[in-house]
C-alpha cells in the first residue's frame, strides 16, 4: 500500500510538468499578451505601440517563451507563484483570497447534495415504482437538465427580489464576517449548486440501496424475522453508502471547477470568477496557478478514490 | 517561437482550427471603370461613406434600442457650445443611399469586413441592426470581433500616409472616442498622427487640425474646431453614429445639498463633505470599488469615484470641468501670454499617513508623469509642452527645467503654448514623493502602493477586501471641514460596468452611482428609491472607414 | 421486493402464458426492454419531434431568425407572433426554432464526432495494447485531469470563439471518455475464448477488433453519447453565460437565453427567456430519458 502510495505520488511529477508546459504554451498562443488588456480599449486606441513596447519590456514579457515557462518552474520551486500581471499582487495573495471562498461553496454545496440525495435516494428505492419514486426521479432529472445559470437567476428573482428573504450576491457584508453572520450570502449559490448535483448522488445512491437490498445477506436477515426497517436502515443502508462515498471522492476535483458559471452568477468571489476574468485578460500567472492545483486536486482525488475503493472493498488489490 | 509551439501543440492535442482564409484582389472592372477603382478601395469615395450614413436610421435605433438614452450624433463633438452650426444631418434616406452608391459604381458583390471591440449584448445587437440597414441598400457586410492586440490591427498608420497601401485589413472599424477635451478627438486627423490608420494625407485637413492648436483663446479655439468639423462632415471622413450619454444614479436616503452633477469619468467639485445622508453611521454605498488593484491616474485620473475621494489636484473644477480656483494650490496664475503658470501651495495639507505635502512632491509628480508609458493624451501633451520636459525625458537631464520651485510656489514655464494645462492640473493628482520616489514608473501600476493609496484627499482607505469591497474613511487631517455627515464610503468591487448595479439599489445599497450603460439605467428607473440624472459627456461612437487601398479582405 | 410480490407475479406470469396471451416476439430483448420503458420511448418522441421543428424549422414559421423589427421590439406572445418579440424585434420561436439546428449540432455532432474518435481509438488500442495504447492512454489522462469548463475556457482564448471551434473544442473534449469506456470493454472481452478462437484462425486484428469485439460495446457507447449530448448542449449554454461561446450574433440556444443576463428583461419579458429555457431543459431531459432507458436495456442483470 505504502509502495503503491509513493509510486502514484512520483508518478504526479511528470504528469504536472507536461500539463504545466501545455498550459503555459496554451496561454503562449492566445492572441495578444496580457499588456492588451491592462487599459481600456479606448485607452488603447490613442497609445502609440513604442510605449506598449516599453511596459512589455518592463513586465518581462518580450523574453523568450521558454525562459519565462522556465522561471516560473523555478520560482514554483521556491514557493513562489509569480505576480498578476494586472496589478502586480502575489498570485498566493490572490489565491489565499478566493480559494476559501470557492471551497466554501462547494463544500457546502457537496453537503447539501450528498445529504438530500443519499436520502431522496434510499427512499425511492425502498419505495421502487411507487409515483412518489417516479417524482422524485424526474425532479431529479430535471435538477441537472435546467441551465444553472438561469436556475440561479430564476432563484434570485424570488427569493431576493419577490419575497426579499436573502441578500443578493457577494459574500459578506462589512462587520458581519463571522461564518454564522454571513451564512446568509451563502444560501442561495449553495442551495443552486447543491441542487444541481444533487440528482447524480439520488441516482446513484438509489441504484446501491436496490443493489443491496438483492443481496443475500438482506435476505437472510429478513428470514431471521428482523422488522423491516432494521433490515433497511442497518443493513441495507450500510452496504448501500460505501459507493457513495466513491462518488463524493469523485466530486472533489467539481470543487473549483464545478463553481465558475455559480460564481459568476451570484458575484461570489472565488477561484473561478477570478479565473475567468484571468482568462478574459491573459494574465498568464493567475491562470497557470488555478489551472494548476485544479489539476493538481484532480490527480490528488483520483489517488484518493483508489485508497478509498481498496480500502473499502477487499477484493481490490493495489499493485 | 510561436511556430514552433504551434506544432507542439498540434502534435500533442490535435487541435488545429485556425480562422482567416486566402486574400484576393477585389474583383476586376467592367467597362466604364468607376473611379474608385485607381484609389484602390471603394471607401474611398465620398459618395460610398456619405451612403454608408444615410443607410442607417441612427433616431430609430436611439428610440429603440437605447430607449432614448443616447444621441444622435452628425459630428464627433456632442452638442453644446463647440458643436458646429449648420451640419449636414445625414438622416435617414436609403433611396438617396441608393442613388449615391449607383451613381459611384459600388461593386455589388464586395463584403464590407467590419470590425468592432466590445462584445457586450448592446454592441452586438446594434452591428446585426446596421447590417441589416445596409443590405436594404445593397451594401452586403460582414462583423467580427477583434481579439488580442487592438492597437496594432487598428491603429498602425500606412509608411506612406498619401498612397498607403494600408497597414491594417479592416474596411470599417466601430469605436468609441472618450475625450476629455476637444483636440483629444480631432488630433487623429493629421497626417502625422501616430494612430491614424484610415484617414489619408490632406493639406487642407492638416491645416485646420493645426489651426485648433494655435491659440490659448477659448473662442478662437472654438471657431477652428467648428470649420474642422464642418470639413469632415462634408467629406464623411469618420462615420458618426451617436453620442453617448452618462448617468448618476442617486438614492432617496443623499441629500447632496444642490450640488451639480458632471461627467463622473473625470474630477470635478462634489463638495461631498458638505452631503448628507439619512443614515445612523454616516456610511454612503457607492459602486465601482477596486476588483484588484486601485488604478493609477496615467491614463483614466477619475474614472472611479475613489480616485476623486482619495486624491486633490492643484487646481479645482465644475461639473463642466472647467477650472475654477485652487486645490492643493491655494491660488495660481497664469502669465498673460499664457506661458507660465505660478501655483502658490497651501501649507497645511498632509498626506494620509501624516507626513506633510510639500513643492516637491508636485515637481515630483510631473517628473513621474512623464515617465509614466500610456499617459493620457490631454496629459501628456501638457507636460511635454513644459520647458525641458524632452531633455528630462530622454535622460538628458536630471530634473525638468520649466519646473521651480521656491519655497511654498511651484512656477511652471512653458516652451509652447498648451491650451488644456489647466484641465491637466485640475484632473491628474499629486502623488506622495515619499512613497513613490523610488518606484520605477513603467511598472508603477504594479507596485504595492496601489494595493492601499496613500493621497490627500478627504477620504482615505480604510479596509479593502479585494474583489469583495473596500471602505474609504473620512480623513481628520483634511484641510477642510464641512457640514454633511458622511464618515464613510462602502465600495462594491466591480469593473466599469457593475453587474450587480441593480440587484444593489433594489436592495437599498446604492447612494450614489455612476455608469454609461443604458440597460443598468432602464433597470434604475424602474425604482422608486432612486434617481437617474443624465450627463453629456464627450464621448462619442463612430465608424472608422479605411481609406488607404487595400484588398477587399472577405472574397 | 419481497417474497409475496414475486410469487404473485410468478403467478400472474404463469395464468397469462395458460391463456396464451404472452406473445413470442422476435424483436430483440434490448429492444423490448426498451419499448417497454415508457420514460424513454417519452424521451425519444421529445427528441425526435424537437429535431424535427429544427430541421424543417422554415415549415413551421414564416418569420427569419435574423429579421430585426425595431419598432416592433420586446413585444409580448401575439397572434403574429407565437412567442413575441426579443429585445430588437426578432421572432422568438423563429429563432428557438433555427438556434435549436445549431445547438443540436453541437450537442449531437460534437458526442458523435467524440465517440467516433474515441471508440475506434478504444477498440484498437484496447485490443492491441502496447505503445500505442499507452500514449493514448497518457493522453487521455493529461485530458481527464483538467476539469471541463476551465479546460473548455483555456481552448476558446486560444483558438477564439466560433461555431466550428466550439465544435472542435467538445471533441477533443470529449474524446477521453469514450475512449477508456470502450477500452476497458475490450480489455474484458479480449480474453473471451470465442475471440482466441478467432485470432487462431489468424482473422487480421482490426477485423476481430471492430467486427466481433465492438459490437459488444455498442450499449454502453450510446449511453456515454446520450450522457455527452445532455452535457454538450448545458455546456454551449454555460460559456455563452461567461461570454465565451459561439458569437452572439449566432442564434443558439444559449445565446437567445443569454438575454436572461440582463435582469430588467430578465423581470419584465418573460418570454424571451423562459421558452428557450424550458426547451432546453425539456431537450436535455428528453435525451437523459432515452440514456437511462438505454442504460438499464443494455444491462443484462435486470429483467425486462
Amino acid at each position: 500500500m505504502v509502495n503503491f502510495i509513493i509510486r502514484k505520488v512520483l508518478l504526479l511529477i511528470p504528469m504536472m510538468l507536461v500539463i504545466s508546459f501545455l498550459i503555459y504554451a496554451g496561454i503562449e498562443l492566445m492572441p495578444g499578451d496580457a499588456v492588451d488588456f491592462l487599459l481600456p480599449p479606448d485607452a488603447l486606441a490613442t497609445m502609440n505601440p513604442q510605449e506598449l513596447e516599453i511596459l512589455r519590456e518592463e513586465l518581462g514579457l518580450n523574453d523568450p517563451f521558454l525562459i519565462r515557462f522556465f522561471n516560473w518552474l523555478v520560482g514554483i520551486l521556491h514557493g513562489d507563484f509569480g505576480y498578476s500581471i494586472q496589478s502586480g499582487v502575489p498570485v498566493s495573495t490572490l489565491l489565499a483570497n478566493t480559494l476559501p471562498a470557492t471551497l466554501e461553496l462547494s463544500v457546502a454545496a457537496l453537503f447539501i447534495s450528498t445529504l438530500f440525495g443519499t436520502l431522496l435516494g434510499v427512499v425511492s428505492a425502498l419505495k421502487k415504482g411507487s409515483i412518489g419514486d417516479n417524482i422524485l426521479t424526474v425532479a431529479g432529472m430535471i435538477g441537472v437538465a435546467i441551465p444553472q445559470f438561469l436556475f440561479g437567476l430564476i432563484m434570485i428573482i424570488v427569493f431576493v427580489f419577490n419575497l426579499g428573504w436573502l441578500p443578493v450576491g457577494g459574500r459578506m457584508t462589512p462587520g458581519h464576517e463571522a461564518f454564522f453572520q454571513r451564512l446568509d450570502h451563502l444560501i442561495l449559490p449553495a442551495v443552486v449548486l447543491g441542487l444541481s448535483m444533487t440528482a447524480g448522488v439520488m441516482r446513484y445512491s438509489r441504484a446501491s440501496m436496490l443493489d443491496s437490498l438483492g443481496k443475500d445477506f438482506i435476505k437472510t436477515a429478513r428470514s431471521k424475522g428482523l422488522p423491516e426497517w432494521r433490515v433497511n436502515l442497518l443493513h441495507g443502508l450500510r452496504v448501500a453508502l460505501s459507493p457513495v462515498v466513491v462518488l463524493i471522492g469523485f466530486r472533489l476535483p467539481m470543487l473549483i471547477g464545478g463553481a465558475v458559471v455559480i460564481e459568476q452568477v451570484f458575484q461570489w468571489p472565488g477561484v473561478g470568477q477570478m479565473f475567468v476574468a484571468a482568462v478574459r485578460t491573459q494574465n498568464t500567472p493567475v491562470i497557470m496557478m488555478v489551472a494548476f492545483f485544479s489539476v493538481l486536486i484532480v490527480l490528488i482525488a483520483s489517488i484518493l478514490i483508489d485508497i478509498v475503493t481498496a480500502l473499502l472493498d477487499p477484493r481490490v488489490k493495489l499493485s | 517561437m510561436k511556430k514552433l509551439l504551434s506544432l507542439l501543440l498540434v502534435l500533442l492535442i490535435s487541435v488545429s482550427v485556425f480562422a482567416g482564409g486566402s486574400q484576393e484582389a477585389a474583383s476586376a472592372s467592367s467597362a466604364a471603370e468607376p473611379e474608385w477603382v485607381s484609389k484602390g478601395t471603394p471607401l474611398a469615395d465620398v459618395r460610398v461613406r456619405q451612403a454608408l450614413r444615410y443607410a442607417i436610421d441612427m433616431d430609430t435605433i436611439v428610440d429603440t434600442l437605447f430607449e432614448g438614452m443616447a444621441q444622435t450624433a452628425v459630428s464627433l463633438t456632442s452638442p453644446g457650445d463647440w458643436l458646429a452650426d449648420g451640419l449636414n444631418e445625414y438622416e435617414y434616406n436609403p433611396e438617396l443611399a441608393k442613388q449615391l452608391l449607383e451613381e459611384a459604381g459600388w461593386p455589388k458583390d464586395y463584403t464590407l469586413d467590419v470590425v468592432y471591440y466590445y462584445s457586450d449584448q448592446q454592441t452586438v445587437d446594434l452591428m446585426a441592426i446596421i447590417q441589416q440597414y445596409w443590405a436594404a441598400v445593397g451594401v452586403k457586410s460582414s462583423f467580427r470581433k477583434l481579439e488580442g492586440d487592438l492597437t496594432s490591427q487598428l491603429w498602425i498608420p500606412p509608411a506612406d500616409m498619401v498612397n498607403g497601401p494600408s497597414e491594417v485589413k479592416w474596411d470599417i472599424a466601430y469605436a468609441a472616442i472618450a475625450a476629455l477635451s476637444e483636440s483629444e478627438f480631432y488630433d487623429r486627423f493629421e497626417s502625422t498622427a501616430t494612430n491614424n490608420s484610415s484617414i489619408p494625407y490632406d493639406a487642407k485637413l492638416d491645416e485646420l487640425v493645426q489651426a485648433t492648436r494655435a491659440s490659448a483663446d477659448t473662442e478662437v479655439q472654438k471657431a477652428a474646431f467648428k470649420e474642422l468639423q464642418k470639413y469632415i462632415s462634408d467629406n464623411m471622413l469618420v462615420i458618426p453614429l451617436y453620442h453617448q450619454i452618462a448617468f448618476v444614479y442617486t438614492s432617496d436616503r443623499l441629500d447632496m445639498k444642490g450640488n451639480a452633477v458632471g461627467n463622473d469619468q473625470y474630477s470635478y467639485e462634489k463638495n461631498i463633505l458638505d452631503w448628507t445622508i439619512d443614515s445612523p453611521d454616516g456610511m454612503m454605498y457607492t459602486n465601482c470599488g477596486p476588483m484588484e488593484f486601485y488604478q493609477a491616474p496615467n491614463v483614466n485620473p477619475g474614472q472611479f469615484p475613489y480616485q476623486e475621494f482619495l486624491f486633490d489636484k492643484l487646481v479645482n473644477a465644475d461639473a463642466s470641468l472647467n477650472p475654477t480656483g485652487g486645490m492643493l494650490a491655494e491660488s495660481y496664475e497664469v502669465s498673460p501670454d499664457g506661458m507660465q503658470i505660478v501655483f502658490n501651495l497651501r501649507d497645511d495639507v498632509t498626506w494620509h499617513d501624516g507626513e506633510p505635502f510639500t513643492a516637491d512632491d508636485v515637481t515630483f509628480t510631473i517628473e513621474f508623469y512623464l515617465k509614466s508609458p500610456g499617459l493620457n493624451a490631454v496629459a501628456l501633451n501638457t507636460f511635454r509642452a513644459i520647458k525641458g520636459a524632452a531633455a528630462y525625458a530622454d535622460g538628458t537631464a536630471e530634473s525638468v527645467e520649466g519646473v521651480t520651485v521656491d519655497g511654498n510656489t511651484v512656477t511652471v514655464t512653458f516652451e509652447r503654448i498648451d491650451p488644456n494645462a489647466l484641465l491637466t492640473f485640475s484632473q491628474w493628482p499629486i502623488l506622495p514623493e515619499h512613497l513613490l520616489g523610488s518606484v520605477n514608473p513603467v511598472t508603477a501600476q504594479q507596485n504595492e502602493f496601489w494595493q492601499h493609496p496613500i493621497g490627500t484627499g478627504p477620504f482615505k482607505v480604510s479596509e479593502t477586501v479585494l474583489g469583495n469591497y473596500a471602505i474609504l474613511d473620512r480623513y481628520e487631517g483634511y484641510y477642510r471641514t464641512g457640514t454633511g455627515n458622511i464618515q464613510r464610503i462602502f465600495m462594491f468591487a466591480s469593473n466599469e460596468n457593475d453587474a450587480n448595479l441593480i440587484k444593489n439599489a433594489e436592495s437599498g445599497q446604492i447612494d450614489y452611482a455612476f455608469s454609461k450603460n443604458v440597460t443598468d439605467t432602464q433597470g434604475i428607473e424602474l425604482l422608486d428609491n432612486m434617481t437617474v440624472h443624465p450627463v453629456n459627456i464627450r464621448y462619442t461612437r463612430l465608424f472608422f472607414v479605411n481609406e488607404f487601398p487595400h484588398p477587399a479582405n472577405i472574397k | 421486493m419481497n417474497s409475496k410480490s414475486l410469487n404473485r407475479k410468478m403467478d400472474e406470469l404463469q395464468r397469462k402464458e395458460k391463456a396464451g396471451l404472452l406473445e413470442t416476439s422476435n424483436r430483440s430483448r434490448t429492444l423490448r426492454k426498451l419499448t417497454s420503458n415508457k420514460l424513454a420511448l417519452i424521451g425519444a418522441f421529445l427528441f425526435i419531434v424537437m429535431v424535427f421543428l429544427s430541421v424543417f424549422a422554415f415549415l413551421f414559421t414564416q418569420y427569419d431568425p435574423n429579421a430585426i423589427d425595431l419598432r416592433n421590439r420586446l413585444s409580448p406572445p401575439s397572434r403574429e407572433h407565437i412567442l413575441g418579440t426579443d429585445q430588437i424585434g426578432r421572432d422568438v420561436w423563429a429563432r428557438i426554432l433555427y438556434g435549436g439546428r445549431i445547438s443540436i449540432f453541437i450537442g449531437v455532432g460534437s458526442a458523435l464526432g467524440s465517440a467516433l474518435i474515441g471508440v475506434s481509438l478504444g477498440t484498437y488500442a484496447g485490443y492491441r495494447g502496447g505503445w500505442l495504447d499507452s500514449v493514448i492512454m497518457k493522453i487521455s489522462e493529461v485530458m481527464i485531469s483538467f476539469p471541463q469548463i476551465i479546460l473548455v475556457s483555456l481552448l476558446v482564448t486560444i483558438v477564439g470563439q466560433s461555431l466550428w471551434n466550439l465544435f472542435f473544442i467538445f471533441i477533443l473534449t470529449g474524446w477521453p471518455s469514450m475512449y477508456r469506456m470502450a477500452r476497458s470493454q475490450m480489455l474484458s472481452i479480449r480474453e473471451e475464448e470465442y475471440i482466441q478462437a478467432l485470432k487462431a484462425f489468424g482473422i487480421p486484428r482490426y477485423v476481430i477488433a471492430f467486427k466481433h469485439m465492438l459490437p459488444n460495446a455498442i450499449g454502453p457507447t450510446f449511453v456515454n453519447i446520450t450522457l455527452s449530448t445532455a452535457m454538450f448542449i448545458l455546456q454551449e449554454a454555460s460559456l455563452s453565460f461567461l461570454g465565451l461561446g459561439v458569437p452572439l450574433e449566432q442564434a443558439t440556444w444559449g445565446n437567445i437565453l443569454n438575454i436572461a443576463q440582463d435582469l430588467t428583461i430578465l423581470r419584465s419579458a418573460w418570454w424571451t427567456w423562459l421558452p428557450v429555457g424550458i426547451v432546453i431543459t425539456v431537450f436535455v431531459l428528453a435525451i437523459n430519458f432515452m440514456g437511462d432507458g438505454l442504460r438499464d436495456a443494455a444491462d443484462p442483470t435486470q429483467v425486462g
